[in-house]
C-alpha cells in the first residue's frame, strides 16, 4: 500500500493520498499524505474502521488536490454511489483497495478470548474485496467470508431479527428509549459519506422541516429522515453508528431498507458502476400488493 | 476519622430520594454496556463504580439540551406570551467525575455575567454533586494539565472514594453535601485514595500566547483535514456552552426553545448574505480552541477546559482539545 | 390536536388523506356531487402528485394527532406527470419497512390508486379505512411519545 501510495505521488498521479494512519491519539484514523517522503505514516491493519471516501466531498480536502484514498470494500461501494449520483467522477479518483479482514471494534469489552470483536457489520460483510477500485492490495484469499445464508443469521442481521420479532408498541418503545439519547450533533450525517447535500434539510428554517429540538419528536423525525434518505444509496459502512456519541443502533434502520432493497428490486448500493438511484427511477413492474 | 458508605446505602438513597419527588441522574448502562447520564426512577440499573466511565457530560442537567422558554398563545388580536416556569424541584448527580464537576464554577461566572440566567442558576442551586475520585485514568485525561486531579474537590457537594469492597469513603463540601450524607455513614479508620493523576505536559501560557499570535497560521487548516465536523466534541464538552433560540409551533400556539448548538457546524456562522466568516473546519476548530484557551480566560480568568478528555473519546477521528494543544505545544517549542 | 369525541362518547378515529390534484381529489369530488356519503373522520389535503408526497407528512400526520393515515393518487399509467405515482410507489415499499422496524403501525398507513370516475371506489375505501381505524382505537403510540 505504501509503496502504491509513493508511486502515485511521486508520479504525480495524484496529489494527497488519504489512508489511515497511526494518529497522536494511539487511534487509528484518517491522515492526509502529500509527500513522497511521508508514506510511512501509512498504515493497514484490523482499526481502519473509518469510511475515508467521506473526504472526497469535503470542501476543506477538495482543496488539497486529486485524491487517491486507501478504500475497505464497503468504502468502495460508497465510492461508486457517489459516482453513480455524479458526486465525484471515478477517472478523478484513485481508489487503493484494501482486501479487508474485517475491523475490530474498538469501542467493545473483550471477547471470551482476550480480543476484541469484530464490528458487528464486519462480521456478516460481503464485500471484504473491493470491488472497481484502481489498485486490489492483499491477500484474496484469506478473507474468511460467510457464505450470504449464514450471515443473513449473524450479526447486525440477527438484531434486526430480533427487533422485528418484537410487537410494533415494544418496537416504538424500544427506540424511543434509544432515541432519547440523541443530541442532534448530526455526526451521524457529517461522518456519513453519502450525506453530502450542501445544506441538509434539517438545517432549513424557513419552514422547519424537522424540529431542532433534540425531544423525542424531533429525534424521531431527524432519524426517519436521515434513515430515508439513505434508502438504497446506504453502503453499510456504519460509519454513522460508530460516530454517535449516544450509541445509537443507526445501522439498523439503514439495514432494514438495505434488505428491502435487495429483496424488492434486487438492488445493492455502490456494487455496480452506472446504475440508476433506487429511488430515482423506477420500473412499472414494482409490487403493488399493499396498495388498493 | 472518615465517613463510610456502601453501595447498598447508595442505591437506597437513591430510592429514597425518588421517591421525595427528587430528581436523580445516574450512570446507566446501555444494552450494549456504555453508560450514559441518565434520569433514574428506580436505582435498579443505576451503576455506581468509580471505575465507570460515561460517555455524555453533566452539564445538561445544568443546561439542559432542549429548555423551553417561553409560551405564546394567539388569543382573538392578541398574543399572550407565558414566561417557561423556573426549575423549582431538587437534583442529585451521582457518578460524577471530578473533571466534570469542576465545569460548573467554570460556567458559573458565564450565566451570571451581563445577563443573569435564571435558568442555569435555578438548576444549579437546587442541585447536588455527589462525584467519584478516580480510580484510573486514560490515554485521553489532561486534568493535571488543567489544574485538576483525580481528587480535585471543585464543583462537587460529595466526593466519594472507592475503598475496593463495595464502600466508599464519603468527603463533603458544602451544606448540600452535608445534608444529603447526614446520618447516613458510619465512621471508621480507614481512607480512600485516587488513582496517580496524568501526567503534565502542557505549557498553556505559551499555548495562549501563540493562539492569540497565530489566527491566520495555516496549521488550522492542515491539521484538521481529518475533522468531519460533526460537532459531537462540542456537545460531549462539559464546558462547551453554545445555543441557538428556536420558535417550535404554529401560527396559533407555540413556544420558544434554546437548543444547544456547535461552532463545528458550518451553518453557526452562515450569514444571511451568504458570507460566512467561519468558512472552513479549520477555522471553527480554531474558534473552538482559541475560545478555550484565550477569549475566556481573557474575561474569565479561568480556561474553558477541564482536561476531561471526552471530545477525543467521542471524536470519530480521534482529534478533540488535547491532540490540537499538543500540536500548538509542537509550534511553540520549534519558534 | 386531540382526539374528538361525539356527545355520544364513542371514538371517531381522525384519519389524515394525502391526495393528488389529478385524480383522487377529483374522485372526492366526485363522490360529493353524486351525494355520496363517506363518514367526515377524513382530512384531505391535496398535493400536486403522489410523488410530491414527502414521507415526512406522514409523520408528521401521525404527530400531529392522525389515527389513520391515507395516501392515494392516479392509477399507474395515468399519471398526470407520467410517472410520478411509480416513484412513489417505489418509495411507500422502501418506506413501509422502515415505519415497520421503528415500530409505526403499518396497519394505519393505506395506499390507493383511485381515479377521477372512480367516487364510488373513494367513498367505499374511505368507509373501510375509518371502519378499521375505529376498530383499532386511537393511535396514542407514536403521539404520546413524541409529544412527551
Amino acid at each position: 500500500m505504501r509503496e502504491t501510495a509513493g508511486k502515485l505521488l511521486a508520479e504525480g498521479t495524484v496529489d494527497v493520498v488519504i489512508g489511515y494512519g497511526r494518529l497522536e491519539t494511539g487511534a487509528v484514523g484518517a491522515v492526509f499524505v502529500t509527500k513522497v517522503a511521508d508514506v510511512d505514516k501509512l498504515v493497514w491493519n484490523d482499526e481502519c474502521h473509518q469510511d475515508l471516501v467521506v473526504y472526497l466531498t469535503r470542501k476543506e480536502t477538495k482543496k488539497l488536490g486529486r485524491p487517491a484514498v486507501v478504500v475497505k470494500g464497503c468504502d468502495a461501494r460508497a465510492a461508486v454511489v457517489l459516482a453513480n449520483e455524479s458526486q465525484i467522477s471515478l477517472s478523478d479518483v484513485y481508489l487503493i483497495g484494501m482486501v479487508c479482514p474485517g475491523m475490530k471494534n474498538t469501542k467493545a469489552a473483550n471477547d471470551a478470548s482476550g480480543n476484541l470483536p469484530l464490528y458487528d457489520r464486519c462480521l456478516t460483510c460481503q464485500d471484504r474485496v473491493p470491488r472497481h477500485v484502481n489498485a486490489v492490495i492483499g491477500d484474496e484469499a484469506k478473507t474468511n467470508l460467510l457464505s450470504p445464508e449464514e450471515a443473513a443469521t449473524k450479526g447486525n442481521f440477527a438484531r434486526l431479527a430480533k427487533l422485528r420479532a418484537m410487537s410494533p408498541q415494544e418496537r416504538l418503545d424500544w427506540w424511543s428509549h434509544e432515541f432519547s439519547r440523541c443530541v442532534k450533533c448530526y455526526a451521524c450525517r457529517q461522518n456519513c459519506p453519502l450525506c453530502y447535500c450542501n445544506q441538509c434539510v434539517a438545517d432549513k428554517n424557513r419552514p422547519v422541516r424537522i424540529d431542532t429540538s433534540s425531544t423525542l419528536k424531533g429525534n424521531f423525525a431527524w432519524n426517519i429522515l436521515r434513515a430515508f434518505h439513505l434508502a438504497g444509496r446506504c453502503v453499510g459502512c456504519g460509519a454513522c453508528a460508530n460516530a454517535c456519541p449516544a450509541g445509537i443502533d443507526l445501522d439498523l434502520l439503514n439495514l432494514t431498507l438495505a434488505m428491502t432493497a435487495e429483496k424488492e428490486f434486487g438492488h445493492v448500493s455502490g456494487r455496480e458502476v452506472g446504475t440508476a438511484p433506487l429511488i430515482g427511477s423506477f420500473s412499472e413492474q414494482d409490487k403493488e400488493d399493499f396498495i388498493r | 476519622m472518615s465517613q463510610i458508605i456502601t453501595r447498598e446505602q447508595l442505591k437506597s438513597l437513591i430510592s429514597e430520594l425518588v421517591k421525595a419527588d427528587t430528581l436523580v441522574a445516574a450512570p446507566v448502562a446501555t444494552e450494549k454496556g456504555t453508560c450514559f447520564f441518565q434520569y433514574v426512577n428506580e436505582s435498579a440499573r443505576v451503576v455506581l463504580d468509580a471505575g465507570t466511565s460515561v460517555a455524555n457530560s453533566i452539564k445538561e442537567f445544568f443546561f439542559p439540551r432542549h429548555e423551553e422558554i417561553c409560551r405564546f398563545v394567539r388569543q382573538a388580536n392578541d398574543v399572550v406570551v407565558t414566561d417557561a416556569p423556573v426549575f423549582d424541584k431538587r437534583q442529585v448527580i451521582f457518578g460524577v467525575r471530578p473533571c466534570e464537576a469542576s465545569s460548573l464554577p467554570v460556567l458559573d461566572p458565564l450565566f451570571a455575567w451581563d445577563y443573569q440566567d435564571r435558568f442555569y442558576q435555578s438548576r444549579r442551586a437546587n442541585t447536588t454533586v455527589v462525584s467519584f475520585a478516580c480510580t484510573h485514568t486514560d490515554p485521553h485525561c489532561f486534568c493535571s494539565d488543567m489544574g485538576g486531579s483525580p481528587d480535585n474537590a471543585s464543583g462537587s457537594d460529595a466526593l466519594l472514594f472507592d475503598l475496593g469492597d463495595g464502600s466508599f469513603e464519603v468527603r463533603t463540601f458544602s451544606d448540600k453535601g452535608k445534608a444529603l450524607f447526614e446520618g447516613r455513614t458510619s465512621s471508621s479508620d480507614r481512607t480512600g485514595k485516587a488513582c496517580e493523576a496524568p501526567a503534565k505536559t502542557l505549557d498553556l501560557d505559551a499555548i495562549r500566547h501563540w493562539i492569540d499570535a497565530h489566527f491566520n497560521d495555516p496549521m488550522w487548516d492542515e491539521e484538521t483535514y481529518r475533522c468531519v465536523g460533526c460537532g459531537a466534541c462540542t456537545y460531549s464538552c462539559p464546558t462547551c456552552h453554545c445555543f441557538d433560540i428556536v420558535d417550535e409551533g404554529s401560527f396559533a400556539k407555540g413556544k420558544r426553545v434554546k437548543n444547544w448548538d456547535s461552532c463545528q457546524s458550518a451553518l453557526f456562522t452562515l450569514h444571511a448574505s451568504g458570507h460566512n466568516p467561519r468558512g472552513t473546519q479549520g477555522q471553527r476548530q480554531r474558534q473552538r480552541i482559541s475560545h478555550k484557551f484565550s477569549i475566556y480566560p481573557a474575561k474569565f480568568k479561568v480556561f474553558l477546559c477541564t482536561g476531561c478528555g471526552n471530545c477525543t473519546r467521542v471524536c470519530s477521528t480521534s482529534l478533540g482539545v488535547k491532540p490540537m494543544l499538543d500540536k500548538i505545544a509542537d509550534k511553540t517549542k520549534q519558534k | 390536536m386531540s382526539t374528538e369525541t361525539k356527545e355520544t362518547g364513542g371514538f371517531e378515529p381522525k384519519v389524515i388523506a394525502f391526495v393528488c390534484n389529478w385524480c383522487t381529489y377529483l374522485g372526492a369530488d366526485l363522490a360529493g356531487t353524486n351525494r355520496l356519503e363517506y363518514p367526515a373522520n377524513i382530512r384531505i389535503v391535496r398535493l400536486p402528485c403522489t410523488g410530491r408526497i414527502d414521507f415526512n407528512l406522514l409523520v408528521k400526520a401521525f404527530e400531529a394527532g392522525a389515527d389513520a393515515v391515507l395516501v392515494s393518487g392516479c392509477h399507474p399509467g395515468d399519471c398526470h406527470y407520467t410517472a410520478g405515482n411509480f416513484h412513489a410507489r417505489r418509495r411507500w415499499i422502501l418506506f413501509r419497512e422502515l415505519l415497520d422496524t421503528l415500530g409505526i403501525d403499518t396497519n394505519r398507513v393505506h395506499f390507493s390508486w383511485i381515479s377521477a370516475a372512480e367516487g364510488a371506489k373513494f367513498q367505499q375505501f374511505v368507509t373501510e379505512i375509518v371502519e378499521k381505524t375505529r376498530k383499532l382505537g386511537p393511535y396514542t403510540g407514536y403521539r404520546e411519545i413524541v409529544n412527551n
